[in-house]
């Protein structure tokens, strides 16, 4: 049996493991019936499809949508100054304060 | 088509105290609202989507080296996920000015999550940020605070600080942070040393560990005693503090990022959990309600902590407080405790009665769900 291989959970994140039944012709992992979306997919290449038309347009998308850079890209947005150069100069990799933190990708603003 | 989303500009799951927090802050909204979207960071193994239930959980998985830009990237992204659900949406929860300000834009009712202030806390480790951008990032959090219809916070200490950026004090809610009971035979970690003292949480300046490694130093005469780290950060971002205890001499064991369900029993087994949280502004301005505190308390650990207002706030007479930012005054606490193991005991059992009584998760949420009975019917 080819085990089902999309990850689940909420908290505790594990592989399904059910009975796989399909493949997913995007990823190419294996599917099993509950976990089988649109097109024969793994539920992540369908929310991606959903999300930008193809899943190989998904980066692409992204990356377009980062360049983007403008202030007015939710409501009313112009309410309060947007950041600039400066701003974001403070906010580089190389600025932190301890260069060992970035390490592992934290990227909490506060923590609890 | 969800009636209910929560957004945090955080990784979850991770091993931190702040996804502990948003995993009950986020069941209760969905459990609430039969399911919802969660809007977190992902990066990692962490898949970009999941479909749990009624549950989406959509993570945001772009590489921007930028905090500010990524924080700014991952609020466009937000906006995106949320437009689907505006006619429905009824209520967002958030926990920092990038999940709120998209949230706000929908038209659904706000529930902001003060945790931290990204104006007080990002100077720690972002020191070259000027005054006029944190001026910035402060309108933001006073605009989002300003227009909560309730702004949850999990200690009084920081009440202050939202009211002082606009929350209408009436708005203002307290939730304080728990834990859950640890079952009494939890099985001693197999790496465990015999005796030793625990430190949890992750390892920023205002954590105050150098402080206990610096006490340490002076405890050097109890050889039976180790010192264990639970980091909730990386070997390499430990960088630091490792060297410093490896110039002290001190006797460390270093666990890193070890599941959550794993350290309740590194702290039932501890005969000492320690919060040396340092006087900082961040701590004493801003507040916070240490997880790692009440954790040790659910476990029937005596803690001993700094003496700061939210510590007094969790921690009541069922722990020793010393005064912050004093390697000797800490040195001797933990060797006074060491030597009435009975009264430590008794301290540890105190404690733990104390979170049963009122502060477990399920408190919590009860709390939170008050909160959402009282925006509901506004
Ligand atoms: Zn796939
Ligand atoms: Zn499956």
């Amino acid at each position: 049996m080819t085990p089902c291989a999309v990850t689940t959970g909420f908290f505790t994140l594990g592989k399904c493991g059910q009975m796989a039944v399909a493949g997913c012709p995007a990823c190419g992992r294996a599917v099993c019936a509950d976990h089988l979306a649109d097109g024969g997919m793994c539920p992540e290449c369908a929310a991606a499809r959903r999300q930008f038309g193809h899943p190989a347009a998904a980066a692409a998308a992204r990356r377009r949508a980062y360049r983007h850079r403008q202030a007015q890209y939710y409501g009313d947005a112009g309410y309060y100054s947007g950041f600039d150069d400066y701003d974001r100069a403070a906010f580089e990799p190389g600025a932190a304060a301890h260069q060992d933190y970035l390490d592992d990708g934290d990227d909490a603003l506060v923590d609890s | 088509m969800h009636r209910a989303a929560y957004l945090a500009f955080d990784r979850f799951p991770s091993a931190k105290g702040s996804a502990v927090h948003i995993r009950h802050m986020a069941a209760e909204l969905f459990d609430r609202y039969g399911g919802g979207l969660l809007c977190v960071l992902g990066g990692g193994e962490l898949p970009a989507y999941q479909r749990e239930g009624g549950v989406e959980i959509v993570r945001f998985t772009d590489v921007v080296p930028n905090l500010l830009d990524r924080a700014e990237a991952f609020s466009r992204w937000a906006a995106d996920r949320l437009a689907p659900h505006r006619d429905t949406l009824e209520i967002c929860h958030v926990r920092d000015p990038w999940g709120a300000l998209p949230a706000l834009s929908t038209g659904a009712r706000l529930v902001y999550e003060a945790n931290g202030l990204p104006s007080i806390e990002l100077p720690y480790a972002w020191p070259l940020a000027a005054p006029s951008t944190l001026a910035k990032i402060r309108e933001r959090e006073e605009r989002c605070l300003q227009e909560a219809d309730a702004v949850v916070v999990p200690s009084r200490v920081i009440v202050k600080a939202v009211t002082g950026r606009g929350a209408a004090p009436d708005r203002v809610h307290l939730v304080p942070n728990g834990a859950d009971p640890v079952p009494a035979d939890v099985p001693r970690p197999p790496t465990a040393p015999d005796r030793y003292v625990i430190y949890v949480g992750a390892l920023q300046p205002w954590q105050g560990v150098d402080v206990l490694l610096r006490a340490f130093a002076r405890l050097a005469d109890r050889t039976d005693l180790t010192l264990v780290v639970c980091s909730s950060v990386s070997p390499a971002r430990a960088r630091p503090l490792r060297r410093l205890g490896e110039r002290l001499g001190v006797r460390i064991q270093w666990e890193h990022q070890i599941p959550h369900a794993d350290v309740a029993a590194w702290l039932a087994h501890a005969d000492l959990s320690v919060a040396p949280l340092t006087a900082g502004p961040r701590n004493l301005d801003q507040g916070c309600s240490p997880i790692k505190v009440w954790e040790s308390m659910a476990a029937g650990t005596a803690v001993v902590a700094s003496d700061l207002p939210v510590i007094r706030e969790v921690l009541g007479d069922h722990g020793r407080l010393v005064p912050p930012d004093r390697p000797a005054e800490l040195a001797r606490a933990i060797r006074v405790l060491l030597e009435y193991p009975d009264a430590c005991r008794e301290l540890g059992e105190r404690a733990r009665r104390h979170v049963e009584a009122g502060f477990t998760w399920k408190h919590a949420r009860a709390r939170l769900a008050d909160v959402y009975d009282r925006v509901e019917a506004h």
